[in-house]
């Protein structure tokens, strides 16, 4: 199995170590990762802006870079949701045959890292360890947009030592929404506090999800309040192993 | 006492999209009142649980919406034929059907009927479309008293408010303010904030005025082409009152209510209730069709309103905004407007199928804010019991504000619009990204303090720092490690590679 | 009026250019309406029991009363509900079966009563079209037997008889049923009340008494209607009192 990593724009910049992880986790899986270095952005912050003609060019050169591609990993469900949700009406409103077609070719074969591992390597238990009281936030996109479901309670259920501190109002947005935290920042930010009400009251040490921008949004906040809780990719936590634990920023 | 008037006088909120200030704007007032926010939270968390219970409880629930929207999508693609057929058998049915192109003359049509009908007053069944042409302003410039009959429109007529929610207008008001309205409006001092007592001093406010007044004025929920009839949903019994004692009767419906046939209720009726009230069915569903000998007003007049909608039906994407069944469950549903309410929306229709029509009632000339209200969560269409992607309306409708406000001048120089028109130049080549990602390094760099984290940014930025620290960059992007990962152990995987 | 004219073609003609179709009518697109997808449950699987078992339930869940009785009781449960209620001055619609009208009550009839004059009364009696389980509904069509609408509005006390063969189990049954209106069986009966084979001028579903939630979400029972729904279920499939009517 070769599995292409598109990194996201967002996650190449400023989360790293979540790209890390999850090439550290897909081989040890004995997939074999590849990362195609022209790579840049998925087009989701300006076609959620507005600005359909350069969302436009941006998913066109997703799609021709990435359309012989065995798989397409993605460690952000809102990057896979705007690949799926938004590029049939972009392609179909801007695009001509020819790229609706490679499109339509290559769709099936772009995964959400959690459906890549449980949909198509079939795995929940990926070995990993994380000794920590985590909670999982679910990103809208994942929850709504992909019906994620129960697969990513189901991969950190396999992790061993974790204890998992279930989140109440787990369907609710926790106010990022993209160029909509500052847009409209004020009402964001009343989101915000409404969620990490919940996300604290957990008393977890860590909240996970399977999208750095809702983790982005909700550590930025913990880290101006000094909450005792940090925020980690999931990627991160199912690469942790005994002898390799994750790698966590302070 | 006159205090009191005058604060609610000013604080009155705005309605008219064309006076509106924007959202993010309208919304402070809101976001700075924690007894407001409470009232809304808690009476949406009341909504939102009832109706999770009662959908839970539908295994066909997904088959019903299925139904629902292809029923009022067929609805929609044969409008006209349904429409006529509609006027055709209400006509013969006893009723008038008018026609109204713009909320002016449905205005106009109404004081019409009410002036050949000697009527200087008039009772009202909570009706948004009323809300939407602005009638009761209209009417009681024209002489014309307008009664609410509808509890939560009580309120806020004798508060001086505006509707906050399409179906719990009064949502915002906690039982103290109902009770301080009442108390002034209906001269009762010593009336208590019991909401039993305070019911019971509405019922007896309008009593009089059921048995007395002539003219009644609905909006409707549903009409059936089939048969010409009419049909209201409601729980208070107002609506009885007004559709049954008076002499005359005059319904405004917008021209997307009508239903093929009366068949469809079974689905309609199915949906409405619970999505909207968390109820099996809201304790009152009426029917009516024209005009029944002996038994309810002799004289029913029907004005059909565009207003607006049939550009909406020519946009193929944004057709399916016409499906809405008034359910509310979207607001209901929506982080946003829990922390907002209803009134920083500028219109009667708020909360997410409000960002999307009022926006296009007014063809995109006023409300280009309210597109943008939404984090995109989607918890809107997952609750619309006639699947309106309302989200990718709104990413529709932010394209068409984006395209018409990049040819401004203002716009142009926005900060916003430079640094997304440069992000799409700098992701259209890796080398471009790779050198804007050093460049960020080197100027967030001055910004971010010893503990690596930032805590203050100027310009768009800044709004992003108001309440949330951002992580500096770190040193290496994810692409600068592969690359120097591939360098170093090179060999070795491609070997690897190979044995597999 | 030549304004109004001119806006009913406006009005048409933009609709018309908005869905790209000439002037259609209904029969034209029948096809497409027929062909629309139906994967909703229509019919029911409770045993008649069960049934009426859930109409109770639901009925109560919406603060409604309910007593149960067989058919032969009827006349005395329906007293004896008068009498609990602590009222006297009722009315009801004109052709009752008189042996509902329980002596030692004032009962006005009403053939066309004004308003003024119901509303002097404190409670009302009828029959009615259907009950749906599902919901707990009941379904009022007017008939002579139910009454006019104004009869169940403006007493504040509403008792209902409702036959356990009227009881359907989902809202889809309860449509079956009017459109049934018009096949040879039901013609008979229904001709009196409706007319043969038309689907119903009025219609009022009642589920459970008037309330409002308006003030904070707390649930008041009644506001402008009755305040008090009481309901007796007649068990009359034992006693072979006709299938359905």
């Amino acid at each position: 199995m070769r599995a292409s990593l598109f990194i996201t724009c967002y996650n190449d910049t400023l989360f790293p170590e979540t790209g890390r992880a999850v090439v550290t986790l897909l081989e040890r899986l004995s997939v074999e990762v590849e990362f195609r270095p022209g790579q840049t952005c998925c087009g989701q912050m300006h076609a959620n802006t507005g600005f359909r003609g350069e969302a436009f060019s941006q998913a066109r050169r997703l799609v021709r870079m990435y359309q012989d591609a065995e798989a397409v990993v993605i460690p952000s469900s809102s990057c896979v949701a705007m690949i799926r949700d938004q590029y049939p009406g972009l392609f179909e409103e801007l695009g001509n045959e020819e790229l609706r077609m490679q499109f339509a070719a290559m769709l099936p074969r772009v995964y959400e890292l959690s459906e890549f591992l449980v949909d198509k390597l079939g795995v929940e238990d990926v070995g990993a360890y994380f000794p920590h009281k985590v909670t999982y936030h679910a990103s809208c996109h994942g929850l709504r947009g992909l019906h994620l479901g129960d697969r990513p309670m189901r991969l950190l259920a396999k992790v061993r030592g974790l204890e998992l501190a279930p989140l109440p109002n787990l369907d609710r947005c926790c106010g990022f929404g993209g160029t909509f935290s500052v847009k409209n920042g004020d009402v964001s930010s009343a989101m915000l506090a409404v969620k990490l009400e919940d996300v604290l009251g957990t008393r977890a040490e860590f909240c996970t999800a399977l999208d750095n921008s809702c983790l982005m949004h909700l550590g930025g906040a913990m880290h101006r309040q000094f909450a005792p809780m940090k925020t980690i990719h999931m990627a991160q936590i199912l690469a942790s192993t005994q002898s390799q634990p994750a790698e966590v920023l302070a | 006492m006159s205090a009191v008037v005058e604060h609610s006088l000013t604080d009155r909120p705005v309605l008219d999209p064309a006076l509106a200030p924007p959202f993010p704007v309208a919304a402070l007032p809101v976001l700075r009142n924690p007894q407001l926010r409470k009232n809304v939270a808690h009476a949406i968390d009341v909504i939102q649980a009832k109706r999770a219970h009662l959908v839970a409880e539908k295994t066909d629930w997904q088959e019903l919406r299925a139904a629902a929207s292809a029923i009022k999508d067929e609805a929609l693609a044969h409008l006209d034929a349904y429409l006529t057929q509609f006027e055709g058998r209400c006509t013969t049915a006893g009723g008038v059907v008018h026609w109204a192109a713009d909320a002016a003359e449905a205005r106009r049509i109404i004081l019409e009927i009410l002036r050949e009908e000697k009527a200087d007053e008039v009772i009202k069944i909570k009706t948004m479309t009323s809300a939407e042409i602005q009638l009761n302003p209209y009417l009681e410039a024209a002489g014309v008293r307008t009664y609410e009959t509808d509890l939560a429109e009580i309120i806020l007529q004798l508060g001086e408010d505006e509707p906050s929610h399409i179906v719990v207008p009064a949502l915002h008001v906690n039982r103290s303010q109902v009770r301080e309205i009442f108390a002034r409006k209906m001269g009762l001092p010593d009336l208590s904030d019991e909401p039993k007592l305070l019911t019971a001093a509405a019922r007896n406010y309008l009593r009089q005025k059921f048995l007395s007044v002539p003219t009644a004025i609905s909006g409707a929920n549903f009409l059936i082409a089939e048969t010409g009839a009419v049909v209201i949903v409601e729980s208070e019994g107002n609506g009885r009152m007004c559709l049954t004692l008076p002499r005359t009767m005059i319904t405004l419906a917008g021209i997307e209510k009508v239903l093929p046939r009366f068949q469809d209720l079974e689905v309609m009726l199915q949906l409405l209730a619970r999505s909207a009230t968390g109820e099996r069915m809201s304790p009152y569903t009426s029917l009516w069709t024209g005009v029944t000998p002996g038994d309810g007003p002799q004289k029913f007049h029907v004005v059909l309103l565009d207003n607006g909608r049939s550009s909406i039906l020519a946009s193929k994407k944004e057709r399916q905004t016409l499906r809405c069944i008034r359910c509310a469950a979207c607001m209901n549903a929506c982080p946003v407007y829990r922390q907002t309410g209803g009134h920083a929306y500028g219109s009667v229709y708020p909360g997410p199928i409000g960002a999307i029509l009022t926006p296009q009632l007014e063809h995109l000339r006023h409300a280009q804010s309210l597109p943008f209200a939404s984090s995109l969560c989607g918890a809107c269409y997952e609750v619309c019991p006639v699947k309106i992607n309302i989200p990718e309306i709104l990413i529709d409708l932010r394209a068409q504000v984006t395209d018409q406000e990049r040819k401004t001048v203002g716009k142009f120089f926005d900060p916003m619009y430079v640094g997304l028109r440069a992000a799409n130049v700098i992701f259209s080549r890796a080398w471009m990204f790779h050198a804007a990602q050093r460049m960020g390094r080197m100027g967030l760099k001055l910004f971010t303090r010893k503990d690596g984290w930032i805590h203050s940014l100027p310009s768009v930025g800044g709004k992003w720092t108001q309440t949330r620290d951002l992580r500096g960059l770190p040193k290496e992007t994810f692409h600068q490690w592969w690359k120097d990962r591939g360098q170093s152990s090179k060999g070795a995987r491609e070997h690897g590679s190979e044995a597999r | 009026m030549s304004s109004v004219a001119d806006s009913r073609r406006q009005v048409l003609d933009r609709i018309r250019a908005a869905t790209q179709n000439s002037a259609a009518t209904v029969e034209q697109v029948a096809g497409a309406y027929e062909a629309l997808p139906r994967g909703y449950v229509r019919h029911g699987t409770m045993t008649v029991r069960a049934r009426q078992e859930r109409f109770i339930e639901r009925l109560r869940e919406y603060d409604a009363e309910v007593v149960e009785c067989a058919t032969e009781e009827l006349a005395a449960t329906i007293a004896a509900q008068l009498a609990a209620s602590g009222r006297q001055k009722f009315v009801a619609p004109a052709a009752l079966p008189a042996e509902w009208l329980a002596a030692g009550f004032d009962w006005k009839i009403d053939r066309g009563l004004a308003a003024s004059d119901v509303e002097q009364c404190e409670g009302v009696l009828t029959a009615c079209f259907c009950g749906v389980a599902e919901s707990g509904t009941i379904v009022l069509h007017h008939s002579e037997t139910e009454g006019r609408r104004v009869i169940t509005l403006l007493p504040d006390w509403h008792l209902c008889v409702v036959r356990a063969s009227q009881i359907v189990e989902t809202l889809p049954e309860y449509f079956d049923k009017c459109s049934e209106q018009g096949s040879e069986g039901a013609r008979e009966q229904r001709s009196r009340e409706q007319g043969s084979g038309e689907l119903p001028r009025l219609v009022t579903w009642i589920s459970g008494p008037s309330a409002t939630a308006d003030i904070e979400m707390t649930r008041i029972k009644g506001v402008h209607g009755p305040r008090f729904l009481h309901v007796v279920v007649v068990e009359d499939r034992d006693q072979g009192l006709g299938t359905r009517d």
